[in-house]
């Protein structure tokens, strides 16, 4: 019920300690405002005036118990902040510094998720669980013994009824959660298929289908409600319980209590400051009840971040590497590697010097991208080696080979800043000289003429979005401004653009691509006769490799590749 | 003051929340009257039990003389929690049925609009977005609406009671518990609900601005910039966390000043208790602890509502998102015209320009489609080629010059306009259901021996037969993925059924492989044979097959012909199509 790591938070234990301190205060209190006003009112019911010590007294420790709940709710806003905010921290240093692969693999959306909405879960977890728990272990113990010293038969009362209060809902809350997950997924379903409907919404209007569809939605929302509501009967039946068993218990000790004034065993100031403690009594544990639903996201979100967090980086590899030269090797041997769904690159070896043009074909899932991020260190072998510039390493996971990197994906990243920022990205010190003539090269010109502010107009997602051939010509023009950098990767960067966008981009791309080791993966044809090596993949095999006249001239797999794609070439 | 509160602007124009209370008014009062009566059984109890002690305490002779609070008492105990039970079930299923009209609505909303949909909203995760304004003002009826309701019920009913037992108490109860019930809220939503609405934006912009960033994390680590990144999110977080504390604060006190007031209450009615009852033991004494007493349980109705109301500023902008979203009543389109084949559109003199816009995107196109003919439209991204395929299919209406079907504008068909022409385009959309019932949206009286020959024309008969369930197979089920090309040869088998004269193709290969895209262009074209096609892509793979060929360059017709001629008369048509081919 208790996570066991959250009391290992640093800090945990003294903030524990402290509410502790504060919640036997409170208890003292909550004993002191029922006597006091208890004894304001027999004296009232005997016929005396009103005793404004004791209503002074009362009001004492009314006040005094609400500003220790105040100070309470300020240490625990604090240290639930200060807590949020570590995690916060450590979960943006992993994701940021250590491993970008990390987003990959758990997906951007349920990342930011977890950064933003995850942490003020936990926020608020820390915040119940630390204030709710301490004081349900203290404060109905404390009550309990002020009771039997009042009247012990009452107390004793009381003492039963909290195991059986505790059982019932143990007993009633596994009965609705068995039918709450089942329905739990049903929700999953009708708020996925919601979803769905309203993505989907074109393709429906298309199909002259969008009208009739509204009604199913009612129809199948409605039907959710029914099943909704058979659960609910069953998961409300705990909080049933817990209400029942207090007010029950309160209305039986307020009767047995009646027939011990009748019968003179018991005098009224006892009596009613008993009556008066019953529902302190039980408070803590409605107010544990009440929040512990609202605790299980804040619980998930918990267990989840701790995950992230502890587990453990890829193992990158410090070798110190130069700029890559002309007379730079770098050799692959038998590299290997598996994904988690059993796809495999099968092992492969090839060795490149200095500036080459390496180009990566293969048709769609051959394994182009898988090879280019093991290339490029985003993906970790799970076997062969590498040697670079001489010095042998089990991955190219090495922060000095990836300084090196000109990273060209099919949809480059346009941040939504400047368009200078997103031009200088990689090189935020230059002039706006060197900017512009940057945007000149890659013909980004009219784009520029386009905005409103200049190099200082923000553009991106949630300002102007660029087209994907503006988006590339972004990232050629961090590639041109970037002369440190002599190894570029591309991975698709033409496929999705059109005929004349292509080839326009292609003048400006083979400038850049001199005095650089590129590694170039398509499946556009036009491409290989640029290349002075190819690479042929085929089903996750490096099938063949060589120069393109090498390869023509073998009539292998890739010369079959050639003819194939370009589909009806005879019919011409 | 009032109208301060962001919460009844927004509601002042509403059509989310306000219809359906009215519509559903019967179940909301019973559930408000439960709600009611679980409070006084509450207070009830404790009342009941307070009596009880002080009269038995007066030693009455007879058992029967306390006979009545005892019964009362024991009532209302088991009367309270299952007031409650019922109550919350009523409540939750008044939720719910509003949740259903109101899903209800947002489709209709969005169903207008639909097929320039994206051109409009940009993102798809608004959807998500509104589909989860919907919850918001789900929690804001259960939240906030249903117990401030319930508590104004109750309020009135104590100050009535407490006024005709003693007229000055009554004022003086309906003075404090107004501090408590409106004047405290209101506090809250105009101090706190600034903070909170601030919050809220400065949190929304941290999420935007997270999500441009995760989504470039590849070149902050590449270019060794992430700790920089790291820094510049701190700082930003640090106004969050200052909104926040303050905001921490703010409740602290005021939950504070509540609790101050209960124990204004419980003081007075001491002081009222001693003036009226006091003096007179053995009797009208017994009063004065029922009514202390019956104070505590009844200020559970009455302290949750300032932070019910402070939450209201973070519904209000669900409210005005919603709101401001379309009607949703559509126009029914009046004298639908009844068309025969053969079908031919022509396009004379078209010209459009966006709305709020000055730049026209079509500057005078002339088309004719024959029937059956095959007609390719290629051209640059932003020449205009997709807004001519809205245009055609009639989602928008040209600025000038016309598109007919048959003489027909095609604007004037509505929806009827899918009988007639068929769309696949670049990412067709695939339900999360059955592949049966993603294919029978084209048709949805067909049999299975139907589907099975569209799936067998396509060339997805073979793939489909090996999946666990054949067409009942989910398209989701157990990591079962249709690629790019599956994707489009299941959008063809819908438009097979749906048998529609017309076919429009919205650069529907874009990021295939050759291979892979002339295989989809064969199947298109050979299933589709003698219709009308009209093929918008963006290179010159498979153009062979088709009768004319356009060029679209800066809203006007560049190229215009038969794919031979054209390869014979044009160079810059040849050198495309070399480029193409990788010659």
């Amino acid at each position: 019920m208790i996570d066991r790591e959250l009391f290992q938070l640093a800090g945990a234990k003294s903030i524990s300690k402290r509410l502790a301190g504060l919640d036997v205060l409170q208890a003292f209190l909550i004993i002191g405002q029922a006597l006091a006003l208890s004894a304001v009112i027999t004296r009232l019911w005997a016929g005396h005036t009103l005793n404004y010590l004791m209503l002074l007294a009362f009001a004492a420790c009314f006040t005094g118990r609400q500003l220790l709940a105040w100070l309470s709710n300020r240490w625990l806003d604090d240290y639930a902040g200060k807590t949020a905010q570590s995690l916060r921290k450590r979960l943006l240093k992993k994701l940021f510094v250590m491993v970008p692969a990390l987003v990959q693999k758990q997906g951007t959306g349920s990342m930011i998720t977890m950064v933003v909405d995850g942490i003020s879960e936990v926020r608020e977890y820390v915040k119940l669980t630390f204030s709710k728990v301490i004081t349900m272990m203290i404060v109905p113990v404390l009550a309990l013994i002020a009771a039997a010293f009042l009247d012990w038969k009452s107390a004793l009362i009381l003492l039963i009824m909290y195991p059986l209060i505790v059982l019932f809902m143990i007993i009633l809350g596994h009965a609705a959660q068995a039918r709450a997950e089942k329905q739990f997924g049903n929700f999953q379903k009708l708020s996925n298929n919601f979803i769905d409907s309203l993505r989907g919404i074109d393709t429906l209007k298309y199909l002259g289908l969008s009208k009739r569809y509204s009604k199913s939605i009612f129809r199948s929302s409605e039907l959710f409600r029914g099943r909704t509501m058979r659960v609910l009967k069953v998961a409300m039946l705990s909080t049933f319980a817990l209400d029942f068993f207090t007010t029950l218990s309160i209305a039986v000790i307020a009767v047995y209590l009646g027939f011990g004034l009748i019968n003179g065993t018991i005098n009224l100031f006892p009596a009613l400051a008993v009556l008066i403690l019953a529902p302190e009594y039980f408070l803590p544990i409605r107010n544990f009840a009440g929040d512990f639903h609202a605790t299980l996201n804040g619980k998930n979100a918990f267990k989840k971040i701790h995950q992230l967090i502890t587990n453990p980086a890829e193992k990158t590899v410090d070798l110190s590497l130069h700029p890559w030269t002309a007379e730079d090797k770098l050799t692959v041997d038998n590299l290997q590697f598996r994904y988690p769904n059993g796809t495999t690159i099968k092992p492969f070896s090839l060795a490149i010097q200095g500036y080459q043009k390496v180009g990566i074909i293969g048709m769609s899932g051959a394994g182009k991208t898988t090879l280019i991020n093991l290339l490029s260190g985003f993906l970790t072998p799970t076997g062969g080696t590498v040697t670079v510039q001489g010095q042998a390493a089990p991955t190219l996971d090495i922060p000095e080979w990836k300084q090196q990197l000109l990273y060209i994906p099919q949809n480059p990243y346009v941040f939504t800043a400047t368009l200078r920022d997103n031009i200088a990205f990689y090189t935020p010190d230059v002039s706006d000289d060197a900017v512009r003539h940057a945007i000149h090269v890659v013909g980004l010109d009219d784009l520029l003429a386009d905005l409103p502010e200049g190099l200082d107009t923000v553009i991106g997602n949630g300002k102007r979005v660029l087209s994907g051939g503006q988006a590339q010509r972004i990232a050629l023009a961090r590639a041109f401004l970037d002369k440190k950098r002599r190894v570029m990767i591309f991975d698709e960067p033409t496929a999705h653009l059109d005929i004349e966008t292509e080839m326009d981009l292609k003048k400006r791309m083979l400038p850049l691509m001199e005095h650089r080791l590129v590694f170039f993966a398509t499946h556009r044809l036009h491409w290989m006769k640029q290349m002075d090596y190819i690479l042929v993949m085929n089903h996750g095999e490096l099938v063949e490799q060589g120069t393109f006249d090498k390869l023509q001239e073998k009539k292998g797999y890739f010369a079959r590749l050639m003819n194939e794609m370009r589909g009806e070439k005879e019919n011409v | 003051m009032f109208k301060k509160v962001p919460l009844l602007r927004a509601l002042k124009h509403d059509r989310w929340v306000r219809p359906y209370l009215h519509h559903y008014r019967k179940t909301l009062i019973l559930a408000i009257s439960l709600g009611i009566i679980t409070f006084i059984c509450g207070g009830g109890l404790m009342f009941c039990a307070g009596f009880l002690i002080s009269k038995s305490a007066t030693h009455p002779e007879n058992i029967l003389l306390v006979y009545v609070p005892i019964v009362l008492t024991r009532a209302f105990g088991i009367a309270r929690p299952a007031f409650r039970y019922v109550e919350r079930l009523v409540s939750h299923n008044w939720v719910l049925k509003m949740t259903s009209r109101l899903r209800q609505k947002l489709y209709d909303s969005l169903e207008e609009d639909a097929t320039i949909f994206n051109s409009k909203y940009q993102l798809g995760d608004i959807l998500g977005l509104l589909s989860d304004d919907v919850h918001h003002i789900q929690n804001f009826y259960l939240r906030t609406i249903f117990p401030m309701l319930v508590a104004w019920g109750l309020f009135a009913i104590i100050v009535i009671a407490l006024g005709i037992l003693s007229p000055l108490m009554g004022l003086w109860m309906l003075l404090v518990f107004a501090l408590m019930i409106i004047a405290i809220p209101l506090w809250s939503v105009l101090v706190n609900g600034a903070r909170q609405e601030y919050e809220k934006q400065v949190k929304d912009d941290l999420y935007v601005n997270l999500t441009d960033n995760v989504l470039g994390v590849g070149d902050w680590v590449l270019a060794g910039r992430g700790k920089e990144y790291l820094q510049l999110h701190d700082e930003n977080e640090l106004q969050v966390l200052a909104t926040e504390k303050a905001m921490h604060r703010f409740e602290r006190l005021r939950d504070f000043l509540v609790q101050m007031l209960v124990l204004l209450m419980a003081v007075s009615l001491l002081f009222w208790g001693a003036a009226r009852f006091g003096g007179q033991p053995g009797g009208p004494a017994n009063w004065i602890a029922a009514f202390v007493l019956a104070v505590f349980p009844l200020i559970d109705a009455f302290a949750p509502l300032p932070a019910a109301a402070q939450e209201t500023n973070v519904y209000t902008k669900s409210l005005v998102r919603l709101n401001g979203l379309n009607a949703g009543q559509s126009v029914p389109t009046t004298n639908v015209p009844q068309l025969a084949g053969p079908y031919e559109i022509r396009v004379k003199d078209l010209h459009y320009t966006y709305p709020h816009t000055k730049r026209p995107v079509l500057r005078g196109i002339d088309l004719t489609i024959k029937p059956g003919e095959k007609l390719a439209i290629l051209g640059k991204s932003g020449a205009g080629k997709s807004t001519l395929a809205a245009l055609l299919r009639g989602d928008r209406v040209p600025t000038s010059g016309a598109v007919t079907l048959n003489g027909v504008a095609t604007s004037q068909f509505g929806d009827h306009i899918a009988g007639y022409i068929g769309v696949i385009n670049q990412q067709p959309y695939l339900f999360n259901t059955t592949v049966a019932n993603n294919i029978r949206l084209g048709n949805e009286e067909a049999s299975d021996d139907q589907v099975w020959d569209v799936l067998k024309r396509v060339g997805l008969a073979e793939m489909v037969k090996a999946l666990p369930h054949g067409i009942e197979t989910k398209v989701d089920e157990a990591g079962l993925r249709f690629s790019g090309g599956e994707r489009h040869r299941l959008a063809l088998a819908r438009i097979l059924l749906k048998d529609t004269p017309i076919v429009l193709l919205d650069e529907p290969t874009v990021g295939l492989d050759p291979i892979t895209e002339q295989a989809v262009i064969d199947t298109i074209l050979n299933q589709l044979a003698g219709k009308n096609l009209i093929w918008i892509t963006h290179h010159l793979q498979g153009i062979e097959r088709f009768d004319q060929v356009v060029f679209i360059e800066d809203g006007q017709l560049e190229m215009h012909g038969k794919p031979a001629e054209l390869w014979a008369n044009n160079a810059r048509y040849r050198e495309l199509k070399k480029a193409d081919q990788g010659l």
